[in-house]
């Protein structure tokens, strides 16, 4: 299973239907589409993504709706359990050192997405990003920009920013996606994680970060909302099976026997054995009422028979 | 006498942005659009020059002479764009890394495309075992689907001419097996 959980959604976008099923052909299995809010939040908060898109999608391919904010003020109150509710992913796009330390140790969110295509003024602290990964954050490494970049620059700097990313968190606690608009910018799974071979995360955790770190957030983000406080899920409650289920139960298999039974008597049906028991005593009685040893012998049977 | 080791990577050119297929009609699956057969024009050299350019853009001139001397086009199909690279194993990610840095071909073809690593080995005949089943297995998969449903337009495309034959002839490869066996292949 490989995830791409970050590809661009605008409405009207002609490319996306593309997009999608180059993705599902070079391998994808899940795609988030991503809304991008920057700015003031709307007031009611509700997710413009729709759930079945207007066009056909590839079949086999899941599509989850994220939401990434950019966040620019950190004294700002962006309700991020309203957004998070609203989207299966909330990502957070910080644009600075303290909205970064923010996002690392108080923001609940589930991904934190840098703009590594920009000069970033400062250097990750293995510290801070470490507080992040422990409560179950992630890193988003998006390499379309620079493989669609025009100038040598946004290229120079996305790897830069995403090498030293390695090196603070160590390798852990990152997933790669595409951030591409166009299909052009998608590359298959494997290419992806030779890329991050090359820029110094080793071929296991590459792998890992477009599949396994990347089910963890969706995994983690579904049971944040829909669990009871995160701990307990109910996925299959068992449910009873209906009354008129059983009767056709009854039809199909063991015809004869049940419809033997069920003509018996409006009472419980009699077993095989009751009834070779009722034949045989009517047989005795019949050939010898006077007897009287045998019937004492058997006491049990004379008392269940008697009424 | 030390032998010389060498990978060979298994390329497939992709065509995300295909007009032609589009321009027939709108109902032929995606699945089938993306694999366009290559312009004749796309010669071993040009093939060649393309990659030695993104590794000496990509690497400089380090990444440049290191595979400069083991770099060589195997193979090289237009109709089903397929292709077969050899290069030191040692520095063979520069390579994959530069075809995957790829948005258009040079100059004189300039469409844009996306090249597909499909499978890295340590023998040339193992690569070519994995074109021809792959080959195989997207025949199948365009008969399925000419037996299934819209079969006027896929026919239409597939027996036109030789060409989109063999275009509708490399739809078949997506397999997670395949790129678990090509992690396989990757591993020193």
């Amino acid at each position: 299973m490989f995830y791409d959980l970050n590809v661009p959604w605008a409405p009207n976008d002609p490319e996306l239907q593309r997009t999608l099923a180059f993705l599902d052909e070079l391998g994808y299995n899940v795609v988030a589409l991503t809304h991008t809010i920057s700015g003031k939040l709307p007031s009611d908060i509700k997710c413009p993504i729709p759930s079945p898109l207007p066009f056909p999608t590839p079949g086999k391919l899941r599509l989850l709706r994220r939401c990434t904010l950019a966040l620019s003020d950190s004294n700002q109150n962006y309700r991020l359990s309203a957004l998070s509710a609203a989207y299966d992913i909330l990502a957070i796009r910080p644009t600075d050192e303290k909205t970064l330390q923010q996002a690392c140790q108080t923001l609940d969110c589930d991904i934190i997405s840098l703009d590594l295509t920009v000069r970033l003024g400062y250097h990750f602290k293995f510290k801070t990003l470490s507080q992040a990964i422990e409560r179950g954050v992630r890193f988003e490494i998006c390499y379309a920009p620079g493989v669609l970049a025009s100038d040598n620059m946004a290229r120079r700097n996305l790897i830069s920013n995403a090498t030293q990313l390695i090196r603070a968190t160590r390798g852990r606690g990152l997933i790669i996606s595409s951030e591409a608009r166009r299909a052009v910018g998608c590359r298959g799974p494997w290419d992806v994680v030779n890329l991050a071979a090359v820029w110094g995360l080793g071929q296991e955790r590459g792998k890992e970060a477009i599949s396994k770190a990347a089910r963890f957030v969706t995994v983690s983000a579904q049971l944040k909302r829909s669990s009871y406080r995160g701990v307990v899920d109910v996925i299959y409650g068992g449910e009873k099976p209906e009354v008129p289920k059983e009767e056709d139960k009854g039809k199909n298999y063991g015809s004869k026997k049940r419809k033997a039974g069920v003509g018996d008597g409006k009472e419980a049906p009699l077993s095989k054995r009751e009834l070779k028991r009722r034949e045989k005593k009517a047989r005795m009685e019949a050939s010898a009422p006077s007897c009287c040893n045998d019937s004492a012998s058997t006491p049990g049977q004379a008392t269940s028979t008697a009424p | 006498m030390v032998r010389l080791k060498n990978r060979y990577l298994l390329i497939n050119i992709l065509y995300p942005t295909s007009a032609p297929a589009t321009s027939v009609s709108g109902t032929v699956p995606d699945a089938l659009k993306f694999y366009q057969p290559t312009s004749d024009k796309l010669t071993p050299q040009l093939l060649l020059r393309l990659i030695r350019d993104g590794v000496a853009e990509l690497f400089g001139d380090y990444g440049a002479g290191m595979i400069g001397g083991s770099l060589q086009v195997k193979y090289l199909s237009p109709p089903t764009s397929t292709a077969i690279i050899r290069v030191t194993r040692s520095h063979y990610r520069l390579v994959w890394a530069a075809l995957s840095f790829v948005t258009k071909l040079p100059k004189p073809l300039d469409t844009p495309c996306v090249i597909h690593v499909m499978r890295v080995s340590g023998t040339i005949r193992k690569a070519e075992e994995e074109a021809i089943r792959r080959a195989r297995e997207s025949v199948l998969r365009a008969r399925l689907i000419i037996g299934g449903g819209a079969q006027g337009l896929l026919k239409e495309v597939i027996t036109a001419d030789d060409g989109d034959d063999e275009d509708a002839s490399m739809d078949g490869i997506e397999d997670d097996e395949d790129d678990e066996m090509d992690e396989d292949g990757t591993d020193d």
